[in-house]
């Protein structure tokens, strides 16, 4: 008994001394697996990574529903078509296309966020930067300033009148839209300011001298097109500056520029460095092959069956152009042993071989599973994952060289034909490229079209058709003419939501 | 004769100890205590000195004998759950036998937060249910006990009868809008505990407390409601061996109709007869000569066995309980299923004169399950019904290991997914618990709990070299193994004190609380493995981390939780009753700007009955309670400013890639907890001689500062989410709970209990500062889904209006020639066949102006309506008929398949329930899928038999029965199960408990509900 009285106190007092010693009323929350932002920047190291953060939000460019998706498919070189159980989507696709869209296509909300995104983290960055290491953060500064400026050309492209937003710590809580002809003005300041201090060499997947002077002299080709004046002149003084650096060249081979080793490429001025590991997001292989392609490329993940084109531009290629073969499956389809492929459930009626057709039956809502040429623009290497290893070109120096024709061409009052020898040889240069015949004289439509040929899947369509007129006019499947108004798309609804200080654009009130 | 030992008894043993110091003059009384009415003997009976800690308990044959009895007593007091205490005078016999008069429960005590009250007590809306009144049959998770057996608790299965598949306990619907909506469970005075470390079998008792005033004293934790359960523990001087066991044989309840091979076959023959002569199919395109009932193919009878061997007693001041439990569940898929065994210890001492009371659980579950592929169950009813499983020879580029199988958008062999994927899971479980109190003075007491849980639960995932489905075949067979570890220590002190003067009763506590919680994980996944033989055994053999595509991942994140309360009540001449309480509480979780919230309850009680004498009325008490309790965020660090990798993406940086990294989240240094205050009104009576007992509640509900991830615009945010408090959410409903004593004779009993809840619920709002929500008419929740309907929502959440809306257009009917004709031009026009809605709007085109309100996935009202009967002194029989009304469910089978639909007619299967159209070929969603829920089911019945033992034999008791569980079913749905469904299996934080915005919708990939039989036997040593 007395033994147990004895432990029993003991224990009593054992009671207390816990409550009391650890007097717990800590509540300071202990990080493991994540670092606290007071202990990060602290070493060079950690700063790149901090800087990483503003180029990997570019790896959803080539993403479904995002910033690719709604340039191409309001176009006529793209289309995601219904095909019978597949591909209805609440009809958000097929309203892309026909222009019908509204405010609540998830595409738009997504493009948005993507830039947005961006904006966000390079003023982050501008920020915090300066504070962990001023020294080091000065290296980076007019490089990160110059990033954001191809962000909101982008947002400048997609929507025009968007919030300037260049703080963050003390940044509204909800910034209010500017007009574009502002937003236009702010890109070009940052741009004239800052890319002067860039580094003038080939820098693969980074900011440079040179892609900053492609920002700039693709904002000056489409200022006249965003309402703004007209700088064809600075247009062609910006295409002039990379031109003159010799460092770029038009590749002898077309695929060499998009294929999945396509690092080498001296034509490509800006990319995105896609990588089936390092830097995932291109993901065109499951958004655009038929569900039986995965036998062609021993692709991991089953395809979607989605994007293709369309066969009026498909047709626009000459049959000799190499540039079609490249761009385009079209036809049966086979394994990669090369045994011709079946689609199970055709309902077609050339029946079960796996043939894709230009032509498409309809566009919604019983389209053939396997009509509409698929896009193979980016080689697709064998045994892929659902991320792609070839690198997005942003910029590229063909395109460089078409916009600096096209630019004399509008400097010139923009005549129905233009002969201009440096101008014609630009165009003429991709085209000899392709195997096709040199063209003798420049109109408006041997341009587009050629732009299309050569741009296509480059995720310009959209921009270059609203240059050319073409855009708001009909083409394949979409029948109406939209408002001029039409050439921006919505304020995304969820932001409309989010933000009380934005401002829904025009038509779309 | 039947067993009875119930938890007052328990605790009375330990208040009122055998043991005594003081030896004076003393007596010895012995006898008998019996049922009045059925002239039974009343097992675990107390019989205590009155006014003293002086007792015992009868026997298994209702006898007792009291020693040293002190020479001043003068009389003893009688008490046993369920009935009316006696206090008997001590005469000069040393025999006493006392009848007990059965129908008052006004002594029963009443498990609350932190104490036990007596139910006279009670201020607030707390609903016991006990051993005896629990569900029957095919059991085999704590909460099946529960369900339909409380007004104002649903409890519904996450998927179908999947063995594996957890439950939505819901108290009271709905309080909160993201995140944990489960109530609060606490066993044996351990928060948060995890209900699968219990099994059924060793469960003496659940309290539910329903409403916020008895909530309050949980704090962060109590807004959504609290269930304290109670297990099962030994009585010192009885000595009992019980075993129970059964087996279970379970199989589907229904099916989803679809169409046989020869339907099939007559339906692509006569849509091919429509089609010009070139464009026709070959019969060979859809027939591959079979005829295969996939769904028998990949079920069985699944078969259940499940035994319980506990042995209690204990002598002097020591008692104890063990227990252990196996569960071995096949599921009616092929293959699923786990084998469950639990090992449970409770050990009560007292030492120190009885001052000293120490009491100890250990608990320990080692749980190894098989989980099944619901994708099965979808493939089954939609796969090919000619083809043959194994003997079809492939079209596709796989040869399957022998299966069938071709390359279509989510087209799998069923049978190739069950047998040749594995998931398995082996979980060990401890739940432990130290306790000591002391009686430092007469009434005073002190007392420590401390606990420690631990669940470990590995995870190992593979799929075979050469099986489609998720690719096992691409990646060369796939194994993924990771382990998952939550350990939760807890401690708490509390100071009691209880007294009486007079008339007046007075009883106050406080305590101490600190919870830490801490889970960490493991996980690791590769392919291109050589051998199937390695399973995921052998990860190291994967080339694919040779290749820079395995993946590896770990993580660890704590929280804790402090907390100070207390509580004071009063009692007068047990007519008036009134307390008031407060917990302190703080989290890790919550922002630096409010680290701590208060949240205070206070409640009152008068007995009318005690006032004015109503004739047949035995009790009539009217009680209210105000109370405020929180809820929690579901993840830690919500409001720190943190970094972290960003996945897949790193930094292309001078020729190499780097790591990138950019802020988890927002961080908010405001974030708090959920606020809800709760009023509730609530009536208790007895009539006819507590034959007739009942309880009404009301209440009305109000919880401000909803949590909730918020779009947010970036910049100047960082990123496009942050979790805030803003916004309110407004309930309010009614409950009405009775139990009727119908006939209680010696030969014949019959009781009967019906509860009955109505709630509904509305979102007032969801906007406060710059956080604006639903300006444009709300959010759209719930995508139905691939193939061809993403960005086609069905949820829809609007301020002013209730949860749980589900919005689509109205269907009609399929195009007709004449509708496509009349129909304005428009880019939507569409074909012969495609669906037509209305036009809402009237402006031409079908759009989303044009949806409009088609049901609400939330209940409005469920019933439950118990019976059971004893018949002579051997059968009992006892049957629960549940009902859930008022809700609707969006039967996705008939979404996607109820069509005929020329792009998928060839190798998917239709289904074709009565409402199936042959005309209409495009699969979308609308108000022709949305279908009514309600339903009445016949839940459980069990008879069983009591073989005649002789007394004083080794064996005691013996009884056999029979069970079935969801033996008829009345409803108008068309799907799976008419169960409400609480949330969303497909929304991307259904694992954290997400998905309860868009309830009522029946996913394709959903476990089938089961119909089952049992045979059993309990036998008592």
């Amino acid at each position: 008994m007395k033994k147990i009285l004895f432990s029993g106190k003991l224990l009593l007092v054992g009671i207390f001394l816990t409550v009391f010693n650890n007097a717990c009323t800590d509540l300071t929350e202990t990080t493991y697996d994540q670092i606290e932002s007071k202990d990060f920047l602290k070493t060079e190291e950690e700063i790149i990574a901090a800087v990483g953060a503003a180029y990997t939000s570019l790896y959803g460019f080539m993403n479904h529903n995002t910033i690719f998706t709604i340039q191409e498919i309001t176009t006529d070189e793209m289309v995601i078509p219904h095909r019978g159980a597949d591909w209805l989507d609440g009809g958000q696709l097929l309203r892309l296309h026909y222009h019908t869209h509204n405010p609540k296509e998830d595409g738009f909300n997504n493009a948005w966020r993507f830039c947005f995104g961006g904006v966000a983290t390079c003023n982050r960055l501008l920020e915090t930067l300066t504070t962990a290491d001023p020294k080091l953060a000065a290296k980076f500064t007019s490089e990160l300033k110059v990033l954001r400026a191809l962000y909101y050309y982008w947002l400048c492209d997609l929507f025009g009148n968007v919030p300037i937003v260049t703080a963050f710590a003390k940044a509204e809580a909800t910034p209010a839209t500017k007009t574009r002809a502002e937003v236009v003005t702010f890109i070009e300041n940052e741009l004239k300011t800052n890319v002067p201090l860039l580094d003038k060499s080939r820098n693969y997947g980074r900011v440079t001298y040179y892609a900053g002077q492609a920002i700039l002299a693709k904002l000056y080709l489409n200022s006249e097109a965003y309402g703004s004046p007209k700088k064809y002149a600075e247009c062609i003084t910006a295409c002039d500056e990379i031109i003159a650096s010799g460092l770029f060249k038009i590749e002898d081979n077309y695929k060499a520029n998009f294929t999945f080793n396509n690092d080498a490429s001296l034509e490509n001025i800006l990319v995105v460095p896609y990588d089936a590991t390092f830097a995932q997001g291109f993901n065109l292989v499951q958004m655009t092959l038929h569900y039986q392609s995965q036998n062609t490329f021993e692709t991991q993940e089953q395809p979607w069956n989605g994007y293709c084109s369309l066969s009026e531009f498909y047709n626009s290629y000459d049959s000799t152009d190499t540039r079609r073969a490249n761009n385009f499956l079209a036809g049966q389809q086979f394994s990669s042993k090369g045994v011709a492929l079946n689609d199970d459930q055709a309902d077609d009626p050339d029946g079960k071989p796996l043939k894709f057709t230009p032509e498409l039956n309809q566009l919604e809502p019983n389209c053939y599973r396997q009509a509409g040429a698929r896009v193979s623009k980016y080689t697709y290497k064998l045994g892929s994952t659902r991320n792609l290893d070839n690198d997005f070109p942003i910029f590229r120096y063909a395109d460089i060289l078409m916009m600096k024709a096209e630019a004399k061409w509008r400097a010139a009052g923009a005549p129905a034909t233009y002969a201009d020898a440096e101008a014609l040889k630009a165009f003429n240069d991709v085209r000899k490229r392709a195997g096709v015949s040199a063209l003798t004289s420049l109109t408006p439509a041997n341009m587009l079209a050629e732009r299309g040929r050569e741009m296509f899947a480059e995720a310009y369509r959209r921009q270059d058709m609203i240059r050319f007129g073409a855009y708001t006019k009909p083409f394949q499947y979409k029948t109406g003419i939209d408002k001029a108004c039409a050439t921006i798309f919505p304020i995304p609804d969820p932001q409309i939501n989010a933000n009380k200080s934005l401002v829904q654009n025009e038509c779309y009130k | 004769m039947k067993i009875k030992v119930n938890f007052k008894s328990l605790v009375l043993l330990v208040l009122f100890s055998a043991l005594s110091n003081f030896a004076i003059a003393q007596k010895t009384i012995s006898g008998m205590v019996t049922d009045a009415e059925s002239k039974e003997p009343l097992v675990g009976a107390a019989i205590v000195v009155t006014g003293t800690t002086k007792g015992t308990l009868t026997d298994v044959d209702g006898k007792y004998t009291l020693e040293a009895i002190p020479a001043d007593a003068t009389t003893l007091t009688f008490s046993f759950t369920g009935y009316a205490n006696q206090t008997v005078t001590i005469g000069s016999s040393s025999t006493l036998d006392v009848a007990l008069k059965g129908g008052s429960y006004l002594d029963e005590v009443v498990v609350t937060g932190y104490v036990t009250v007596k139910q006279k007590e009670v201020t607030s809306a707390i609903t016991t249910v006990k051993a005896e009144d629990f569900n029957k049959g095919n059991v085999n998770d704590p909460a099946q006990l529960l369900q339909g057996k409380v007004a104002g608790l649903t409890i519904s299965r996450q998927s179908g009868s999947d063995p594996n598949g957890g439950f939505d306990i819901r108290l009271r619907g709905v309080s909160t809008i993201s995140g944990n909506q489960q109530p609060l469970v606490i066993i044996d005075g351990v928060p948060g505990a995890n209900l699968q470390t219990l099994d059924p079998n060793d469960i003496a008792s659940f309290d539910v407390l329903k409403d916020g005033s008895a909530a309050a004293i949980y704090g962060t934790r109590g807004s959504n409601g609290v269930i304290l359960i109670t297990t099962k523990k030994g009585l010192a001087g009885v000595t009992k061996v019980e075993y129970n066991g059964q087996v279970n044989f379970e199989n589907p309840a229904n099916k989803v109709p679809v169409m046989t091979s020869e339907e099939f076959l007559a339906q692509n023959r006569a849509l091919n007869a429509t089609l010009p002569l070139d464009k026709q199919a070959k019969e060979s395109d859809f027939n591959y000569g079979g005829s295969t009932d996939w769904f028998n193919q990949i079920t069985r009878q699944g078969l259940s066995q499940v035994h319980n061997l506990s042995l209690s007693g204990g002598a002097k001041g020591t008692s104890y309980r063990a227990s252990v439990n196996y569960r071995g569940v096949q599921g009616i898929a092929l293959n699923d299923g786990f084998n469950q065994v639990n090992g449970r210890f409770n050990l009560n001492q007292k030492a120190l004169d009885d001052k000293l009371n120490l009491s100890m659980d250990i608990a320990i579950t080692n749980r190894n399950a098989t989980y099944s592929f619901n994708e099965a169950f979808f493939q089954a009813l939609t796969y090919n019904p000619t083809v043959t499983p194994k003997g079809t020879p492939n079209t596709g580029f796989y040869n399957g290991a022998g299966y069938f199988e071709q390359n279509n958008f989510q087209y799998f062999n069923p049978l190739s997914i069950l047998e040749q994927s594995s998931r398995k899971g082996a979980t060990d479980r401890l739940l432990s618990s130290f306790r000591a109190e002391y009686e430092l003075a007469k009434g005073l007491k002190i007392s420590s709990q401390f606990s420690l849980t631990r669940d470990k639960e590995q995870f190992n995932e593979y799929y075979n070299k050469l099986n489609l489905f998720t690719r096992g075949a691409l990646r060369n067979g796939s194994a993924r193994q990771t382990t998952n570890d939550a350990n939760t220590q807890l401690f708490n002190t509390l100071v009691s004190y209880n007294t009486e003067m007079g008339k007046l009763g007075f009883s106050a506590f406080g305590g101490y609380e600190i919870q830490d919680f801490e889970y960490r994980g493991f996980g690791a996944y590769g392919g291109d493995i050589l051998s199937d033989k390695f399973g995921t055994d052998n990860l190291g053999a994967s080339v694919s981390f040779k290749k820079s595509q395995g993946e590896a991942t770990s993580y660890k994140n704590t929280s804790r939780l402090v907390a100070f309360f207390g509580r004071a009540a009063i009692n007068f001449d047990d007519t008036y009753s009134f307390f008031a309480s407060v917990r302190r509480e703080g989290s890790t979780k919550f922002g630096e700007n409010n680290k701590w919230g208060l949240f205070p309850a206070a409640g009152g009680a008068v007995t009318l009955s005690k006032l004015f004498s109503i004739p047949s009325v035995d009790n009539l008490k009217l009680r209210a309670g105000f109370g405020v309790t929180g809820n929690i965020p579901g993840l830690s660090y919500l409001s720190k400013s943190l970094y972290s990798p960003i996945p897949n993406s790193f930094f292309y940086y001078s020729g190499a890639y780097v790591p990138a990294y950019g802020p988890s989240r927002n961080s908010n240094p405001d974030l708090k907890w959920e606020k809800k205050s709760e009023i509730n009104v609530g009536l208790d009576f007895a009539l006819l001689d507590y034959k007739l007992t009942g309880t009404l509640d009301y209440y009305t509900r109000n919880t401000t500062d909803l949590l909730y991830e918020f779009t947010v615009p970036v910049p100047p945010n960082a990123a496009d989410k942050t979790w805030a408090n803003v916004g309110e959410l407004a309930s309010s409903g009614f409950e009405i709970g009775l139990n009727y004593k119908a006939v209680k004779t010696s030969t014949f009993a019959w009781e009967t209990g019906i509860n009955f809840s109505q709630n509904s619920v509305n979102l007032v709002s969801l906007s406060g500062g710059d956080l604006k929500f639903g300006s444009s008419g709300g959010l759209d929740l719930a995508g139905v889904g691939a193939p061809g309907l993403n960005g086609t929502y069905i949820t829809k959440v609007q301020e002013g209006e209730p949860l749980g809306q589900i919005y689509g257009p109205k269907y009609i009917r399929p195009k007709t020639a004449a509708d496509v004709a009349s129909l304005p031009a428009g880019e939507r026009a569409g074909a012969i066949g495609t669906p037509l809605y209305e036009d809402i709007n009237a402006d031409g085109k079908i759009d989303d102006k044009d949806r409009v309100l088609l049901g609400n996935g939330i209940p409005k009202f469920t019933l439950g309506w118990n019976n059971s009967f004893k018949i002579g002194s051997a059968i009992d029989l006892n049957f629960f008929i549940r009902g859930v009304f008022g809700h609707s469910i969006v039967n996705q089978y008939r979404t996607f398949y109820e069509v005929v639909d020329p792009s998928s007619v060839r190798t998917k299967n239709v289904v074709k329930t009565t409402n199936f159209d042959p005309a209409l070929k495009n699969g979308e969603y609308s108000s022709r899928v949305v279908e009514k829920g309600d339903f009445i089911r016949l839940d459980n019945a069990t008879i069983g038999y009591t073989i005649p033992m002789a007394k004083g034999g080794k064996i005691s008791n013996i009884r056999v029965f029979l069970a079935g569980n969801n033996l008829l079913t009345f409803t108008g749905y068309t799907g799976i199960d008419p169960e409400a469904k609480y949330r969303d299996t497909e929304d991307g934080s259904y694992d954290l408990g997400g998905g309860g915005l868009s309830p009522g919708i029946e996913r394709r990939n959903t476990y089938f509900t089961t119909r089952s039989f049992s045979v059993g036997v309990n036998v008592g040593f």
